[in-house]
């Protein structure tokens, strides 16, 4: 019986510390997480070409994505939240096209940040078109 | 004073699983004076399978019952996260977003010899405390036609990215404890010589074998060109003596269409996702073969819709004798955005 009842124990303790563990990385709209990790993309990445550059139907594309995936945290109007960053910032804005690519797919995890590396190169290049239209 | 007197006798019914079954759990406690004088209190809880003796459900009244759960799920209101991959059994290096939850009914129907057909429905309530970090709870059960239902047990998984950034191959750390009894038909993973010999026993013999097990799992997965190609590596171990049990899976999918479109959509190209994953045992530390071992290869779609609700389905086949000839699986999933957000707001 106290065998079994271990693992329980474990798992109540550990649904508290879940619940306060994405809490705990919240980066309460200070950017210099993401720069800095913006800035450990490669250097290759700021020449990057955006395949979609100023092309409507991107845009439009990308901004259903941003819906759909990334406005729950950065907030719909991308300005940002107590989790998330502001999108419309210089730090982000100023960040090469590519470097923002590289960094959807590499993600933040310590931060909070998820790798969105599931999501096909195509859509997140879409995605940072709508982004840079928000400058 | 003899005779039974009820202090309590509580019950309520829950369905175990879309296409599923219908149970009544009863807690009933009750006290009685014995022919010596003595009280006796007495508690008693369990669980029934009611559907074929009171309710007589059709299969046409339960894939009813399946699609309005479906409809009212879909057009719940909220965008979602998900990047889920479409696979039952293969892990890929994809945890669930931080604070995000995640609800997901799934079932597996398999085809027996030497014995009844049977559907294996089970809960995951999986949530990411962190973005290198989920836990998720199962909850299995399982319908033998014939041989009535039963709930099997729990699982606590968690997964672990060791790793804070993306790499050409990614490495998960996985940890579950199982506690579940010995008709658990669920097969979220095959390992050792697990076959379909196993599920031809009879519920109310097989229910009486508790196990007690820590499953490992080694994840390696990798996005490439809109592809996701994983591998798991999978040692079991029953905690009462038993020897590590050691089993596989491999998986590969992709999208049926890599950009967005501009316009809104629900059933579009980009939205359904195909693949593949096979998987099998690989014997035990005692005897690391490949005879007597099952394996299957089961081809999956899923449908990931805006709302946040995904569906998917997977027909499969034994590729080996030990193996059941037909497997079919099938789940739906609704993700929550900012469940955990929610939740502590509510205490502050």
């Amino acid at each position: 019986m106290t065998r079994r009842a271990i693992p329980l124990l474990l798992l109540l303790a550990s649904v508290g510390f879940a619940a306060a563990g994405a809490d705990g990385q919240q980066s309460n709209g200070d950017d210099r997480g993401v720069l800095r990790a913006i800035a450990e993309a490669p250097v290759e990445t700021r020449e990057w070409v955006n395949p979609y550059e100023d092309q409507a139907d991107a845009i439009a594309a990308g901004k259903k994505l941003y819906l759909r995936h990334c406005a729950e945290c950065h907030g719909r109007d991308a300005r940002g939240s107590g989790r998330a960053v502001n999108l419309r910032s210089p730090g982000v804005q100023n960040a090469a096209p590519g470097e923002l690519v590289w960094f959807l797919r590499s993600g933040n995890l310590w931060r909070g940040m998820p790798s969105w590396s599931g999501m096909p190169v195509e859509r997140r290049w879409q995605i940072v078109t709508y982004l840079k239209t928000l400058r | 004073m003899a005779g039974e007197s009820i202090l309590m006798n509580a019950g309520f019914r829950s369905f175990g699983g879309v296409l599923g079954t219908l149970h009544e759990f009863h807690l009933k406690a009750s006290y009685n004076w014995n022919s010596m004088g003595q009280l006796q209190i007495s508690c008693n809880w369990g669980s029934v399978s009611i559907l074929p003796e009171e309710l007589r459900l059709s299969l046409a009244a339960r894939a009813v019952f399946g699609l309005l759960l479906f409809a009212a799920m879909a057009l719940l209101p909220g965008p979602a996260k998900a990047q889920e991959t479409p696979y039952f059994v293969t892990y890929s290096h994809r945890l669930e977003e931080p604070g995000n939850l995640e609800l997901e009914f799934s079932s597996t129907y398999a085809a027996q010899r030497g014995g009844n057909d049977f559907v294996a429905p089970w809960l995951e309530i999986e949530y990411g405390a962190t973005g290198w970090w989920t836990t998720e709870i199962y909850i299995d059960s399982q319908h033998t036609l014939g041989d009535g239902a039963l709930f099997t047990g729990w699982r606590w998984e968690n997964r672990f990215r060791p790793l804070m950034h993306e790499h050409w191959i990614n490495p998960v750390l996985y940890v579950e404890y199982e506690d579940v009894n010995g008709a658990d038909k669920t097969m979220i993973e095959v390992v050792g010589f697990d076959g379909e010999a196993d599920h031809a026993v009879r519920n109310a013999v097989a229910s009486r074998e508790h196990l007690h097990e820590i499953e490992t799992k080694l994840i390696l997965s990798s996005d490439f060109k809109g592809w996701n190609i994983s591998e798991n590596f999978i040692a079991e171990k029953n905690l009462a003596h038993a020897p590590w049990e050691f089993g596989y899976a491999v998986a590969a999918s992709r999208p049926l269409r890599l950009a967005a479109t501009a316009r809104p959509c629900n059933f579009c190209r980009e939205n359904i996702v195909a693949g593949v994953e096979m998987y099998g045992g690989l014997g035990t530390t005692d005897s690391a073969t490949l005879s007597g071992t099952s394996h299957y290869l089961a081809p999956m779609v899923a449908w990931q819709m805006p709302s946040g609700v995904t569906l998917r389905v997977s027909p499969g086949w034994g590729l080996t004798h030990p193996s059941h000839r037909f497997l079919l699986r099938w789940g739906v999933t609704y993700e929550i955005s900012g469940f955990g957000g929610k939740v502590r707001k509510l205490f502050r």
